[in-house]
């Protein structure tokens, strides 16, 4: 009970204690969390690639399956050469947030120091959304030019250009603002749903919304992927 | 709801920071085994089609030399058959012409030896005659008629036979 209460705290505040600093920048629970993540991953990877066969077998099956569902997937969208362009991207997006989003499974997340899903935090999926809005930003004037890309803003009918260009640039900023509420949204508030299910009974009554959090989970991450894979499509696309 | 700046900094530099290890670790090694092994299937197909088609052409070459062969075998035999014919044909010939020669041989032979008999008979009998006259006669007859007469005798004999 005293740990429920102390999670629902700290998940009202929704911001939580720097744990140390790193020069003027604060470490929180959230950063250490999404460190260890990064290390899982990157040990997976460094394990599963470290001596690849020819026929795969393990963890590099599991690696080839993914980036080969990956492929096939966003060269729907991107076509075969944007996939294969975009895929250290859009993919570490998904791993980074898909991993992010499953701490929160972990026993004890959220009420032990230095273990919160990074993802149920704003100002995380504030950051990684920074990163899209900027990248989208990077790929559409490195394919259309300055030029291009202030012609984009105008919209194809220069009469309305007065109404077209801040509800363009408007746009540009909705949409990185969309990304990072969305996903904080959804884990946040899975998170919540969990917290006060346990403070009622916190024998198996949890279980039935963790169970969605794998779902969610997932589908968060693959969300925030696709629109991603989608923003930059239309950054990329050749204008004729 | 307040943004910490520095966990979005921290975000950020995360996310660049996985994208570069994840580009060493994960995705070129990765793509690089997908793409070689893609080729290789590729090279596999591509050198399967053409054993294939190399099998295809050495059994029809194959077929068409055991035609060959075939019909060569086919035409040697005729070959025979046909010298062998020939040879069956020269022999039984000569074998008639020998046999003709020699009937014809043989019955020259006879012929011949039946007129030497009957010479030989002749003059037996003419001897004979005037042997036998003479004695009947008592005395002498010239020879030239004699012989005369008895030819004149065995010739009629000979008719009358």
């Amino acid at each position: 009970m005293f740990l429920t209460n102390v999670a629902y705290a700290s998940a009202e505040h929704g911001a939580s204690a720097p744990l140390f600093y790193i020069g003027p920048l604060e470490v929180t629970s959230e950063i250490t969390t999404m460190w260890g993540v990064m290390l899982l991953i990157a040990v997976v990877c460094f394990l599963g690639t470290r001596n690849m066969q020819r026929i795969p077998s393990g963890v590099q099956n599991v690696l080839e399956y993914g980036i080969e569902m990956y492929e096939n997937f966003f060269s729907d969208i991107l076509g075969r050469k944007r996939a294969r362009q975009f895929m250290p991207l859009l993919a570490t997006f998904f791993i980074l947030i898909l991993c992010s989003n499953y701490s929160g499974m972990l026993p004890m997340a959220g009420t032990l120091p230095g273990l919160k899903p990074p993802t149920s935090n704003v100002s995380t999926t504030a950051g990684l959304a920074i990163c899209v809005f900027f990248l989208v930003l990077y790929y559409n004037i490195k394919t259309n030019g300055i030029i291009g890309y202030c012609k984009h803003l105008v919209g194809p009918m220069p009469a309305i250009a007065i109404l077209m260009v801040p509800l363009n640039i408007l746009e540009q900023f909705t949409r990185p603002l969309s990304l990072a509420l969305r996903l904080y949204g959804a884990i946040y508030g899975e998170e919540m749903v969990v917290v006060s299910l346990a403070a009622l009974c916190p024998l198996l009554l949890p279980l039935s919304m963790q169970f969605l959090g794998v779902l969610f989970g997932a589908i968060q991450a693959f969300v925030f992927t696709l629109l991603t894979a989608i923003y930059l499509e239309e950054a990329t696309a050749v204008h004729h | 709801m307040d943004i910490n700046p520095s966990t979005a900094i921290f975000a950020i530099i995360n996310f660049i920071v996985l994208v570069v290890v994840l580009k060493v670790f994960l995705y070129k090694p990765v793509c690089n085994m997908l793409d070689s092994r893609k080729q290789e299937v590729v090279n596999n197909l591509n050198s399967a089609e053409e054993a294939k088609l190399e099998a295809q052409k050495l059994r029809d070459e194959y077929a068409a030399q055991i035609q060959n062969a075939r019909a060569e075998a086919q035409e040697i035999i005729n070959q025979a058959a046909k010298i062998g014919e020939q040879t069956k044909a020269d022999i039984v010939t000569e074998a008639r012409e020998e046999a003709a020669r020699l009937t014809a041989k043989a019955q020259d032979e006879i012929a011949r030896e039946k007129t030497e008999a009957l010479n030989e008979i002749r003059n037996e009998i003419a001897d004979l005659a005037v042997l036998a006259a003479s004695k009947v006669v008592g005395k002498t007859i010239d020879v030239a008629d004699h012989q005369n007469m008895v030819n004149n005798f065995v010739k009629e004999v000979g008719e009358a036979k």
